[in-house]
């Protein structure tokens, strides 16, 4: 089954940049004590679960409401990081599924969206 | 366990589960948290036991809301699994006889027995399942694994082929629980242990919390069987 990896890329001006990031809510590692708090309580990993949904969703049924999900939580994620949006307020995101062949990982582009200004007044 | 026992400890455990997926989207983004607030006094409510058949109507109106809110189901099968449980408790409440009310208790055990074999069964007819190739993509390049360092459980074939039919043969014998109080309790052991497993390897929390509200008809269900149809 293939499997949605999302990338962002923000950016000053409404200009293209290729500056492409994985955006993954996932830890590098867990401690025993993160191990036993996600039992009770897991809000961040449960909404990557739900972003990947998204992103899958917006591939079989690409409607405005999945493409927006996906938008509202990556600024939502990068505002909890703390990141200053004033600098870079541009956003533009891509789907790739990656797929396995034998040993090899190949990933394919299946969504581009629009670049998106997501920090001050909307265009 | 009587009938009246396990509802309550349904209703208890549901309201449980609420709670905690209440708590977590309060700390999400505000465009849903009063969604989750009602959720949450609601699941209170439950909790105390104030009216809850009236309390059980509103926590399915506010789930229909979330599904609205969502699109769908925000967390898969963990929310269908928690809205079957409060639609057969919202028949229970309002069902006129206790023969209906215990028909549909034992239709809910049915679904959650349905729930593990019918895995069970899609896992044994795909021969990469067999295997452990699903395992083994599951770890290596899925969007699942909690974190980042339990994708080197790919490079360990053997173990992940034993963990498919570790989990295999158990959700296909699941449906044994009914045939002895012994095969319950071993059954429900192991089922705990399968989920908390994917809360660890998956971070499938919600899952946990919202089959553990469901045991309580298991548990009846097996006792209604022994005591109705055994010689």
């Amino acid at each position: 089954m293939p499997s949605p990896r999302i990338e962002i890329t923000l950016s000053k001006t409404e200009e293209e940049s290729y500056d492409w990031q994985e955006f993954c809510l996932r830890p590098k590692q867990l401690s025993t004590l993160d191990i036993l708090k996600s039992i009770f309580f897991n809000a961040r990993w449960n909404e990557s679960l739900f972003i990947t949904d998204c992103a899958e969703r917006l591939i079989l049924d690409p409607t405005e409401y999945n493409k927006q999900e996906i938008v509202n939580r990556i600024k939502f994620e990068l505002e909890r990081r703390g990141l200053d949006l004033k600098m870079t307020p541009y956003l533009q995101f891509r789907l790739i599924f990656v797929t396995s062949h034998g040993t090899k990982l190949q990933g394919d582009i299946l969504y581009v969206s629009k670049i998106e200004k997501i920090f001050g007044d909307q265009d | 366990m009587d009938f009246d026992a396990a509802i309550r400890l349904t209703e208890i455990l549901l309201a449980l589960a609420f709670v905690q997926q209440s708590v977590e989207h309060l700390y999400g983004p505000k465009a849903e948290q009063r969604l989750f607030l009602v959720r949450l006094i609601l699941s209170i409510l439950l909790l105390i036991g104030l009216s809850t058949q009236w309390i059980c109507v509103v926590l399915f109106i506010n789930g229909i809301f979330i599904l609205k809110r969502f699109q769908g189901p925000y967390n898969g099968g963990s929310d269908r699994m928690s809205l079957l449980i409060l639609s057969c408790l919202c028949l229970i409440h309002f069902m006129p006889t206790l023969y209906l009310k215990e028909f549909v208790f034992a239709y809910l055990a049915l679904q959650v027995i349905l729930s593990y074999w019918l895995s069970g069964f899609f896992k044994i007819i795909n021969p990469e399942w067999w295997s452990g190739q699903v395992l083994k993509d599951l770890f290596c390049f899925s969007a699942f694994p909690a974190s980042e360092n339990l994708r080197s459980l790919a490079d360990y074939p053997k173990i992940l082929c034993l963990a498919s039919w570790a989990v295999i043969v158990f959700e296909l014998l699941f449906p044994l629980i009914v045939l002895s109080q012994e095969i319950l309790v071993m059954g429900l052991f192991v089922s705990l242990v399968f989920h908390l497993a994917n809360t660890y390897l998956l971070g499938f929390n919600r899952f946990l919390w919202v089959w553990l509200a469901a045991y309580p008809s298991l548990i009846w269900l097996q006792q209604y069987l022994m005591t109705n149809f055994s010689h």
